[in-house]
């Protein structure tokens, strides 16, 4: 599909950006009601243009690194919304909705007009389930990766004691920042531990073999290794606050750079060569 | 023409100090008496309300003519209070007209406390008008004057940041409490020592919803005696450490020599508490917890000082937002004084409309006698198209009059022209040549510079 039918999801992302930005700098304290529109729009725009290209090809659109990023982006920008309307975690907007216009504007800037021709082996009720698991985990991982920064922006502030503006009274606490990481940590690593699984159950059907260690799988597993541990040092020892965002960030620099290395440099299955 | 004006003389936190303000407040009872004597005191005073706070005491007055001299006020007050009237007059500030109205206005607005915006002096305020009222010396123009004020304030309050912000040692506990914990109904206090204002922190925490609180103090009749007071639990103070773990917000108000709390004991403790964040709030001089703790994770320690410091950054923004506090302010002393000034057209066109009235049956009883030959139907008629004419008059006069665009001295001088046309009545007329313009102008010139 033509990258230009993804401009109205990329104008309302946009928009969303400059909504949050301006109200969280405190320029337009209604910035942030009309961000929110904006980016409910942006992500209905995305999600229509995925379905439309999504039938056009037969499976989910995710055969080149371009068409991942766009889907990374909708799914991130669909689940930051009841975060922001739900759990009034506002200020998470201020990073989803930049980040989303980015990563949808690099994608429909690097798509390739043409489409990898997918193998009939791939043409499998398996990829959609998948590559939505996989790529939900992902999402979450961005949100936790935001909501981290927030945590660590907010508790410099309380440790350094440079704060009390009326703009900070109404920013969401550090106990409730925590407690978002969390969760969204466990969703995350749900969904992952489910592509992984899934993934290999349809490996097995398809080629015969659960694991045959191709770079994305041995960076899955090492991130999922990574998500488990820092999961249970919270269960076990009690660990919270800004060690956890801070090793949540670290965690989530290793799986995107992962996710773009693999893509890049060493192409498997998952980087779009379907041997 | 009467000249009413509103008037304002006092003392307030910036003029007067303490110990001069704590002479001139009045009680409360005394109120009330003090106000029923102002008019046998001071003949020219119409309409009286006396302001008694501990940062100002004011009598807002209505004169009936020029108003008295400022010490004579301070000398009625001076004779109330019982203390000599020298002792404070370099302190007086005096108000008059506009400048009177727009003081009411800022102080009830809560531009002109000690603190700018707290909440508190519209309270006061309220209780000096009910005071007036009670004594029977709140008029129609302190009335409308003090529910203009209540008004303004209300608008301020709503359109501005002006009460935002932590600004007492007590509500910034509260704000950071809340910026590091979601809800404080799970959560437990600590209170180390009873010092006052650690006790109103905890009384502000106790409203803010706090579960629970421990009490300890070096006397443990000391912290059984506020335990009680503050519905919470006593714990001797041998052991307040392994109480410690329980405790989410702590305020640490002992008197001694050197730290009770040491960084690897506050460690220890939030290990066993897994990390729950704890915040720590030292207002003892000489301070009562080791300073290094703040460098421990998920622990937040804030000094007196820390405690100064987000207080005074609030005070700034608030000084800030006074800026569109007092434009509102301006307006509404605007939309006073036009009331105020069509109060003093009311005499005028009462004249004028009698005048014109009299001049109408005059001609009709002169006209009696073919009136009279006329049948009963011709005749009220005759009377209605005299009494048409008359209002269709009066509804021009008063257009003019009360001309929206006209400043206070424009209209005053319209209707005094309106009277010397409209009106025959030579006594009346006597009184008008008086009269000139600038004289009442001359009012509105320093509000316009």
């Amino acid at each position: 599909m033509n990258p230009i039918w993804m401009i109205p999801a990329i104008v309302g992302y946009f928009v969303a950006a400059l909504g949050y930005t301006t109200s969280r700098l405190g320029l337009a304290p209604s910035g942030a009601r009309w961000g929110k529109f904006a980016l409910a729009g942006g992500v209905a725009a995305h999600i229509l243009v995925l379905a439309v290209t999504a039938l056009q090809a037969g499976n989910i659109p995710v055969t080149n690194l371009p068409e991942s990023i766009s889907f990374l982006s909708a799914l991130t920008a669909l689940a930051a919304l009841p975060l922001i309307n739900r759990l009034r975690l506002i200020v998470i907007g201020a990073f989803i909705a930049p980040f989303a216009f980015i990563a949808t504007t690099i994608a429909a800037l690097t798509m390739p007009g043409q489409r990898l021709q997918m193998p009939d082996a791939l043409r499998s009720a398996w990829l959609p389930v998948h590559v939505t698991l996989a790529f939900a985990g992902f999402a979450l991982f961005v949100l936790a990766a935001g909501v981290s920064l927030v945590y660590l922006i907010n508790e410099r502030r309380l440790k350094t004691k440079r704060l009390t503006a009326p703009t900070d009274e109404r920013m969401p606490s550090l106990e409730k920042l925590d407690r978002i990481n969390y969760r969204l940590l466990g969703m995350g690593f749900l969904m992952l531990s489910l592509a992984i699984v899934t993934g290999a159950i349809w490996a097995d059907a398809t080629w015969g073999r659960f694991w045959s260690w191709e770079p994305q799988e041995s960076w899955s597993l090492v991130v999922w290794l990574m998500y488990a541990a820092l999961l249970e040092s919270r269960l076990t020892v009690g660990w919270r606050g800004r060690r956890v965002a801070a090793l949540t960030l670290v965690v989530f620099t290793v799986l995107i750079s992962s996710f773009v290395g693999v893509s890049l440099v060493t192409p498997g299955k998952h980087g779009g060569s379907f041997g | 023409m009467t000249d009413r004006k509103l008037f304002v003389v006092g003392v307030n936190h910036r003029t007067a100090e303490v110990a001069v303000r704590e002479q001139l407040a009045f009680p409360d009872a005394a109120i009330v008496p003090a106000l029923s004597r102002i008019r046998e005191r001071l003949p020219a005073v119409s309409e009286a309300a006396l302001v008694s706070t501990c940062n100002r005491v004011e009598v807002v007055g209505l004169a009936t003519e020029q108003p008295p001299h400022p010490n004579a006020i301070a000398e009625f007050v001076a004779t109330e209070r019982g203390i000599a009237p020298g002792n404070f007059s370099s302190s007086l500030y005096f108000f008059e007209g506009r400048e009177a109205v727009r003081h009411l206005f800022r102080v009830g607005a809560s531009l002109d406390s000690m603190v700018v915006g707290e909440p508190q002096i519209l309270g006061q305020l309220k209780l000096a008008y009910s005071h007036a009222v009670a004594a029977g010396t709140a008029g129609p123009v302190l009335h409308r004057a003090f529910h203009r004020a209540f008004a303004a304030a209300k608008l301020v309050r709503r359109e501005t940041l002006v009460g935002y912000g932590a600004v007492s040692v007590s509500s910034a506990a509260v704000t950071l409490a809340g910026q590091i914990f979601d809800t404080l109904a799970d959560k437990t206090v600590m209170l180390m020592g009873a010092g006052n204002i650690a006790e109103l922190a905890a009384r502000s925490l106790k409203r803010a919803g706090v579960h629970s609180l421990l009490v300890t103090s070096r006397t443990f009749d000391n912290a059984v005696a506020l335990a009680r007071e503050l519905e919470g639990t006593a714990v001797p103070y041998a052991e307040f450490k392994s109480y410690l773990k329980l405790a989410d917000v702590v305020i640490a108000s002992l008197a001694v020599p050197e730290p009770v709390l040491q960084a690897t004991e506050c460690e220890a403790i939030i290990r066993e508490r897994r990390y729950r964040p704890m915040f720590l709030i030292d207002l003892g001089v000489p301070r009562n917890l080791d300073e290094r703790i703040n460098a421990i994770d998920n622990v937040y320690l804030y000094d007196i000082d820390d405690l100064g410091a987000v207080t005074a950054r609030s005070m700034d923004e608030r000084e800030r937002e006074a800026q569109k506090a007092e434009a509102i302010v301006e307006s509404e002393t605007d939309a006073f004084m036009r009331w105020l000034d069509g109060l003093e057209l009311v005499p005028a066109i009462k004249d004028i409309r009698s005048s014109i009235e009299r001049l109408r049956i005059d001609e009709l009883e002169r006209n009696q006698g073919w009136i009279a030959t006329l049948p009963d139907t011709e005749r009220t008629r005759v009377e209605a198209l005299t009494r048409g004419l008359v209002n269709k008059l009066m509804h021009r006069v008063l257009v003019a009059l009360r001309d929206e665009n006209a400043d206070a001295s424009q209209q005053l001088y319209a209707a005094d022209v309106a009277r010397r046309l409209l009106c025959a009545d030579p006594e009346n007329e006597t009184e008008l040549l008086t009269f000139a313009p600038d004289e009442s102008g001359s009012d509105d010139d320093p509000s316009q510079n």
